[in-house]
């Protein structure tokens, strides 16, 4: 992950915390992180803002292990070890890239449905970055 | 005008670590009566846990979170010593842009005190509905016996006037001044006590002494008059001390003993006590409920059960369930996941 500085990890705080994903008023098609140029039609149209309910399934995933972590992310794999890092495919229909939690690497698998949950996802420039991570559905 | 709750949720972290790891340790586990607690993952703490709970509040209350007026968060281990947390909370839940906010702390009574000042709120007008939330993941020296205790969790509560589903009877407290028992200086990071366990207990058994026979006799009311007393959880026998002086039975104090499962949770402790508690009851039973926060004060307020409950109460998980949701860690794991070993 390449740094992110406070004002614009700020910017993107409503898709960082509560998933606010952009509605194309001409074509419906739901953009993560919302954009100006809509990915359906490929028009700059009106957008109108909604809330992604955070429920998908995993599209694809790889596991972060010793030495592997980007630096923000070192302290996170050297005290808790390997963890996953999923592509989500979200129920209204966008993927989104999202840390795994509170599970094992070994148990994450293709289509594994999962939900957001509200975490702690780094800390740099002294202050802590909330987001969401994703952790398995469990019956 | 008249208020109550009209939603409740807990959470409570998913790992787990057994009194063993610590026997194991350090060949003995202080707190007496736990047999297990929680244990927060790298990536949480006191405001992460809130959202969760908060959640599970809303969802129960059936409201949206655009809906509320003010957001009450209390904790005494919040990330930060100064910024905002319940913003934080409120953002995350993508709430209104125009709200009361509060953050209290400073003691394990910042929970009932944020709980009454929420209600406090609705009934004065200010507002329909407000969230509060207490949440703690309280942390000591690794060395010192009073750290063996120390769990996490959150309890969450939507205040409102209509669709309550329980209703505040009577409120009184106390205070007394005592020096030297539970503390943290300003700027410290780990809480210490004079580790005399009979100073600490006498000004325990006092400060609620003095708000649970003040609130029964403001009330007109006898001991076996309530369906459940919840006190506030240090460990696991503490609480049915104090209730038994106060002639409340063992069967009216268990259904909140959480603190068996999850430690001491600190502010949050006797409130998801009073989860587990609306998670069983039945409508026109009344509760007790008892904090103390150390250098001291307490609370002590009777609610009763209304019809509403019922209805309300699987719209979100139950302590149970997240009671039965774990994975044991060890205790080199857990030094670790506390960043009491190997954080830079």
């Amino acid at each position: 992950m390449a740094y992110v500085s406070i004002p614009a990890y700020w910017k993107t705080i409503p898709q960082r915390y509560s998933l606010i994903a952009s509605r194309c008023k001409s074509c419906g098609t739901i953009n993560f992180p919302p954009r100006d140029i809509c990915t359906g039609c490929g028009k700059k149209t009106e957008h109108e803002p909604i809330r992604l309910k955070g429920q998908g399934k995993i599209y694809s995933y790889t596991i972060i292990c010793a030495g592997g972590a980007p630096p923000e992310f070192s302290e996170q794999e050297r005290l808790g070890g390997s963890f996953g890092v999923a592509v989500i495919e979200l129920e209204e229909g966008p993927k989104m890239v999202a840390q795994m939690t509170d599970c094992k690497p070994s148990e994450l698998s293709i289509d594994m449905k999962v939900e957001a949950v509200f975490r702690r996802v780094y800390e740099d420039d002294d202050v802590i970055r909330y987001g969401l991570k994703f952790r398995p559905i469990r019956a | 005008m008249n208020s109550g709750i009209i939603g409740y949720g807990a959470y409570v972290p998913r790992f787990r670590i057994k009194r063993e790891e610590y026997l194991k340790a350090w060949g003995s586990f202080s707190p007496r009566g736990v047999e297990e607690k929680s244990v927060t993952g790298l990536d949480e703490d006191a405001v992460t846990m809130t959202v969760e709970s908060s959640v599970n509040a809303l969802k129960r209350a059936g409201i949206s979170s655009n809906q509320l007026s003010g957001m009450f968060f209390a904790s005494t281990s919040a990330p930060y010593a100064e910024k905002l947390s319940s913003s934080t909370i409120v953002a995350s839940l993508d709430g209104p842009s125009e709200i009361f906010l509060a953050d209290l702390g400073s003691s394990t009574k910042a929970g009932t005190a944020a709980l009454l000042s929420c209600l406090d709120f609705v009934s004065s007008g200010r507002g329909d509905e407000a969230l509060v939330g207490a949440s703690d993941v309280p942390q000591a020296a690794p060395s010192d016996p009073l750290e063996h205790g120390l769990g996490a969790g959150s309890a969450s509560f939507v205040t409102g006037r209509n669709d309550i589903i329980a209703s505040v009877e009577g409120v009184h407290c106390s205070s007394l001044e005592i020096i030297g028992e539970r503390y943290r200086r300003q700027g410290e990071r780990h809480l210490k006590d004079s580790g005399i366990g009979a100073y600490t207990e006498q000004a325990f058994n006092h400060a609620l002494t003095i708000s649970v026979t003040g609130l029964l006799k403001s009330l007109e009311l006898k001991a076996d008059e309530f369906a459940y007393a919840i006190f506030q959880q240090f460990d696991g026998r503490t609480a049915y001390d104090i209730g038994r002086k106060l002639g409340f039975k063992e069967n009216q104090i268990s259904p909140s003993m959480t603190v068996t499962k999850i430690g001491d949770s600190g502010s949050a402790s006797p409130l998801i006590g009073l989860c587990a508690v609306l998670d069983i009851a039945r409508p026109g039973d009344r509760i007790l409920i008892a904090s103390y926060g150390s250098g001291s004060g307490s609370d002590a307020i009777s609610l009763v059960v209304t019809d509403q409950l019922v209805e309300t109460r699987n719209r979100a998980p139950l302590v149970e369930n997240y009671l039965a949701q774990k994975e044991y860690i060890d205790y080199l794991t857990y030094l670790k996941f506390r960043r009491m070993l190997g954080a830079r």
